[in-house]
Order: C-alpha cells, then structure tokens, then sequence
C-alpha cells in the first residue's frame, strides 16, 4: 500500500528525514516512535504533503502511484488521512458542513456524485457515538473553544466520517487522559481492516497497549534505526530513548 | 428663475434648481455650504486617502424614475422600500427645512437635494424589526442619488433596523445621511449591508447619538462600489451608554474602500467596544480610521478597539490607523491593530481534508470575517450578511452551506 524508499527530506536547508525505507501493507499496523526532534512528525507531513519540505532522495508510493507530487487534495481523495497533533480551529463553520464539504469535495474529485444530506446526517451521528461526543458538537465551529482531547476525538471522528485507506496519525495520543485515550483508540481499531492500514506516530508506548501494532519502528536522527514486534514499545518503555546514542 | 441666479452652472447646481422653490428656499443654506466646501479633496486630513475632488468636475443626471421591483424581504419585518431615492409603496418623508446634518461639502449636498427617506420615530416596549432597502441603478448615463433618514428611538424602545443598499452596475454618485438618535434605555441593533454595483460612488455617514443607558449594537458589511466611504460617527452622551460596533470591509478588484468610526466618550461610565476585520483583494485599497475620543470628564470609560486585516492579493494595500484622543484619566481604552495573510497552517489542514486551495483560501477568508460576522445574534440577517460576502469572494457560493 505504502513504500516509502531512502527518502530524504529538508526545511530551510536542514536535513531532517536522512533515508527511512518503510514499507506498509494493507491491514498493518505500524508505529514510530522515537524521540523529540527525530523527524516523526515531519515523515507525516511529508506524507500528507505540507509545502515547505524538500525532496532530496527517495520515493513515495501509494498503491503504486507516485505520491509525492500530488497536492495535499488529491493525497486526501485517494484516500490518505493525517491526524494532527495541534488540529487547526475554524470558528464560524460547523463540524458538520466542514465534513460534508470534505468528503463531497474529495467524492467531486474521485467522479462520485454528492452524497445525500439526509443519509449523510445520521451516519455522522452513529460516528459521533463511537468517539462519545455530544451531537451538538457537530453544530459548532469546528474545534472552535475545545480541550486538546476533544480536538483529538474530533479528528478521529474526521477520521470515521471521511474512511481513509492509510491513516497516519501524528502524536493523536499526546494531552489525553486516560478515557479518552481509551476512546481515541477504539476509533482507530473501529477503521481496522484487511485493506486499510494505520501510521502511528506517537511518543509514548501507552497508546500501543489499546491499539496493537504490527510493526515498531523506533526512529532517530532520521532514520529507522529499529525495527521490531511489539515488544520493541515495551523495551523503550522501559529503557527510555537514551540508549539510542549511543546505537545511533 | 433670479432667486437662484448664484447657483453654480453644474450638475450640483442644476440639480438644486430644479427642486421645487419652497424647498430651494429652504434649503438654500445647505446648498450655499456645498458651493463653498464642494467635495473634499486629500489636503483634507480626513480625506487623505479618499479624495473626492473629482467629483466636483463630474456631471451627474438625475436618476431615473423609479420603478418597483421584487424585493428579496426579510421575514417578520416592515420593509421600508427605496428605489433611486424614492420611497416605492408608501407616504414620502415630508419635505424638512433642512436643518439637518450639514457641516462638510458632502452632506450639505445631501441636506440640500435629498428628497426622500425614513422618517421613524419609534417608541412603546414591543421590538421593531424594519428592513429598509435601497435599490439605485437603472441609468443610462451617470446618475445621482441621495437618501436621508431620521430614526428616533424614544426612551426604553428596541428596534433592529436593516440598511439594505444594493445597485447595478450603472455610474452612479449616491449619498446617504442617516441621522440616529438612541433616547435613554433604548436598544438599537443596527446593520448594514454595502452591497452596490462596480461603477458606484457611495459617501455614507452615519450619525449615532445615544442616551443614559441605551445600547447599539451595530454590524456593517461593506462590499460594492468603486470608491465607498462610510463615516460612522456615534456620540455615548450619557451615562451608562454602551456601543458595539462590528463590521467587515471587503474591497476588489481595483476598488477603494473607505471606513472612519468614530466613537466619542462624552460622559462617565460609557462602553464601546469595537472590532473590524478587512478583507483587501486584487488591486484592492482599503482604509480603515478608527477614532476614539475620551472627552474631560468622561471617567471610567471602557473602550476597546480591534482592527485586523487579511491582504489577499500582492497588490492589495491597505492603511488602517487607530486615533485615541483621552481627555480624562480614570479610563480604561486598549486598541489592536493587525496586517497579515492567511495561515498556511489553516490552509494546509483543510487541504488535507481534501479541500482544494481555492476553496481552503475562501473559507479561511469567511470565517476570519466571521469574527465579526458571529457578533450578530439575528440569525437570519447573519446568514443573509453572510451570504452576501460568500457572493464577493472567489467560489464563495460554492461555500454556502458552510454557513453556521
């Protein structure tokens, strides 16, 4: 589904991303962790395809398609989806509308026809449940005046609503207790199947006790210096990511 | 024809003979004070960035007739319904001595050939809710239009009064003086919508004045017209008086738009708050001049005052300035003042969504006038304000359901 090959990336003239190789399969679940600084949120942003990065090595497929000159638009029509980890507040558009224009706008693109408001209404509503939000969220401005957790829950109900095929989630864990870390992961194993698959980007180990990965991969100085089960979590847990000095 | 031998041999002065000869009579002080004035130019501090010289050399028909036409009415209101200066389906403003508002070229040019108007004295407990519409166009050479309208709001009253100006794209020269009085108590919601056709001139101002305790809460969207000024002038005269003014300027192409408020602090314990946002497109320039004034005396005043504006284009410009002139020392008054672009940030994570980036700049665009915008509580007019600024941007329709 996605190969990332010796992809090489930088901001305002510095290296960040030094060669990751990163291969996801549909169905797979892989998370990256690592410390501060390292480049995670950066590999998703690239992958999502914020501006301001550059391209120095390397590739990126999606199902085969060269990824990395689509617009953020059209990553997002086929079917590619970045959490973020300070989602962005738009005061004076309703949740609701803000998810009926994403997902007609990426249908308008993928040569769908509109989908039928009344139908569209009550299936936000059944996804609104799964992450426990009031409906009435959904008549507000879109993450206008909420908590950090409630920003999150918002983007994994973006998440539900738009059916992503890769999920790369960007620190989505990071200022949640512990319920709604609880909720946020049930979100994400709601959208487990056999042909979608999940990017966890995230810091702590905690959230991989909810949402089993397939793969760990521990990344450092930009790039993936382990790989492993999920095991590898529990040992970073444990050891912190001091150790990696001196592996790096 | 000898009484009026010394009127000037132009558009202004014909216009003025032509008017029947009680009302010359009448007015004949305010028409003497525009052949001194005439239209400002930009020596005049005040129309440093809006000169209207021009205009004194321009020749200016009388609009033609008016004819009604629909009118897209806001529900549960009395519409009060003008076409080219003229009221359509009611009594005319009775003919006045013209001892209003005359003390500047342009609005001694209205007080002397206006001749129509609201005329509202509005009193009792039960809200009013009136939508006056002005529609001017239909010329086939430059034509001129002025309006002028008294509202009263007697002691204790409330009312929500909706100025409706639109056009078509006819040359037009269009003068409008609304004089405003706010008795003690009294609620006013007061909104207006600038909405005229490209090849317009439109000098608006608009005269405020409220009592001990009243309130204005004023909303004004600004978006037609080829050069648009609108002076809003509101006077706290009594204690306990308290303004919110909002609104949004929202020029194109290579239109210039123009706002001066200014709010006067004329007695103890009076509020205002005020809070504008522009929108400067294309070749767009807009000027904003906010005024404050604390008058000796006036303690305890509570002011606050923000202006923000998004240059949307690189040739977009934009001259926003706020003026703070405090007479007395116990008063609280804070002012921000803000230039910048669109957050990419913003832009990015709708992108990411799976909007393209017009639609992302667009909506970005509406809801950073949304600020201002969602001050007003009236649904319906928020929407119809709303809707209205959607119009004038790129794809903005398309944006419609967005609507909160």
């Amino acid at each position: 589904m996605l190969e990332i090959k010796n992809l090489h990336a930088r901001v305002e003239g510095k290296d960040i991303l030094k060669g990751i190789d990163l291969t996801v399969k549909p169905g797979e679940v892989h998370a990256i962790m690592g410390p501060n600084g390292s480049g995670k949120s950066t590999l998703g942003h690239v992958l999502a395809g914020r501006d301001g990065y550059e391209i120095t090595e390397g590739s990126v497929t999606f199902d085969d398609q060269a990824l990395l000159e689509l617009q953020p638009e059209e990553r997002a029509a086929l079917g590619i989806f970045l959490g973020f980890q300070y989602p962005v507040e738009i005061p004076g558009v309703t949740n609701m509308y803000f998810l009926k224009a994403a997902v007609n706008a990426q249908r308008k693109r993928n040569g769908e026809p509109e989908i039928d408001a009344m139908e569209f209404l009550a299936w936000v509503r059944e996804q609104v449940k799964t992450v426990k939000m009031d409906v009435a969220m959904l008549h507000r401005g879109v993450n206008e005046g909420f908590s950090g957790g409630e920003k999150k829950r918002n983007e994994v109900l973006q998440m539900l609503v738009l059916r992503p095929r890769l999920m790369i989630l960007d620190e989505t864990d990071s200022g949640l207790d512990i319920d709604a870390l609880r909720i946020v992961s049930e979100g994400i194993n709601a959208m487990r199947s056999p042909d979608r698959s999940v990017v966890l980007i995230t810091h702590y180990q905690r959230l991989l006790d909810y949402v089993e990965p397939d793969v760990v991969h521990v990344l450092a100085g930009g790039r993936i210096v382990r790989s492993g089960g999920p095991e590898l979590a529990r040992e970073l847990e444990d050891k912190g990511y001091g150790w990696l000095d001196n592996a790096a | 024809m000898s009484q009026i031998a010394n009127v000037a041999a132009d558009a202004y002065g014909r216009a003025f003979a032509a008017l029947p000869q009680a009302l010359r009579e009448a007015r004949s002080g305010a028409y003497a004070r525009f052949e001194r004035e005439r239209f400002p130019g930009k020596r005049i501090e005040d129309w440093h960035y809006t000169d209207l010289s021009a205009l004194n050399e321009r020749d200016f028909a009388a609009a033609p007739a008016a004819k009604a036409a629909a009118v897209d009415a806001l529900a549960d209101a009395e519409l009060l319904h003008f076409v080219n200066g003229r009221r359509i389906g009611g009594p005319a403003r009775s003919d006045e001595a013209g001892n209003g508002l005359a003390d500047d070229g342009v609005t001694a040019l209205n007080a002397a050939l206006y001749r129509d108007g609201a005329d509202l004295e509005i009193s009792g407990s039960a809200p009013r809710r009136i939508h006056l519409y002005s529609w001017i166009g239909g010329g086939t050479k430059p034509a001129m239009v002025h309006l002028r309208h008294r509202i009263v709001l007697r002691r204790g009253s409330q009312a929500t009064l909706f100025l409706d100006l639109q056009g078509d794209d006819s040359e037009l020269l269009s003068t409008q003086v609304a004089e405003i009085d706010v008795e003690a108590g009294a609620h006013l919601t007061l909104v207006r919508l600038q909405s005229l056709g490209k090849a317009s001139t439109d000098i608006a101002r608009t005269e405020i004045r409220l009592g001990r305790d009243a309130q204005l809460r004023y909303l004004g969207v600004d978006l037609g017209g080829a050069l648009a000024r609108h002076d809003l002038n509101v006077q706290l005269a009594e204690t306990g008086a308290e303004a919110h003014l909002n609104g949004i300027f929202a020029p194109a192409d290579r239109t210039h738009a123009d706002t001066h408020t200014r709010i006067i602090h004329a007695a103890p314990n009076t509020t205002s708050r005020e809070l504008y946002r522009g929108l400067v497109m294309d070749r767009a320039h807009a000027v904003f001049n906010g005024r404050i004034v604390v008058q000796p005396g006036a303690q305890k005043t509570d002011s606050e005052q923000h202006v923000a504006c998004l240059l949307l284009s690189p040739r977009a410009e934009v001259n926003a300035k706020p003026e703070l002139e405090i007479y007395a020392d116990d008063v609280k008054c804070a002012h921000g003042s803000t230039c910048g672009q669109l957050d990419e940030q913003s832009i990015y994570y709708l992108r990411t969504r799976g909007l393209d980036l017009d639609a992302a700049r667009t909506l970005l665009t509406y809801t950073f006038a949304y600020d201002a915008l969602g001050t007003l509580a009236d649904e319906p007019l928020r929407r119809r304000l709303g809707l209205a600024l959607l119009g004038r941007l790129p794809d903005g329709r398309a944006l419609e359901e967005l609507l909160v």
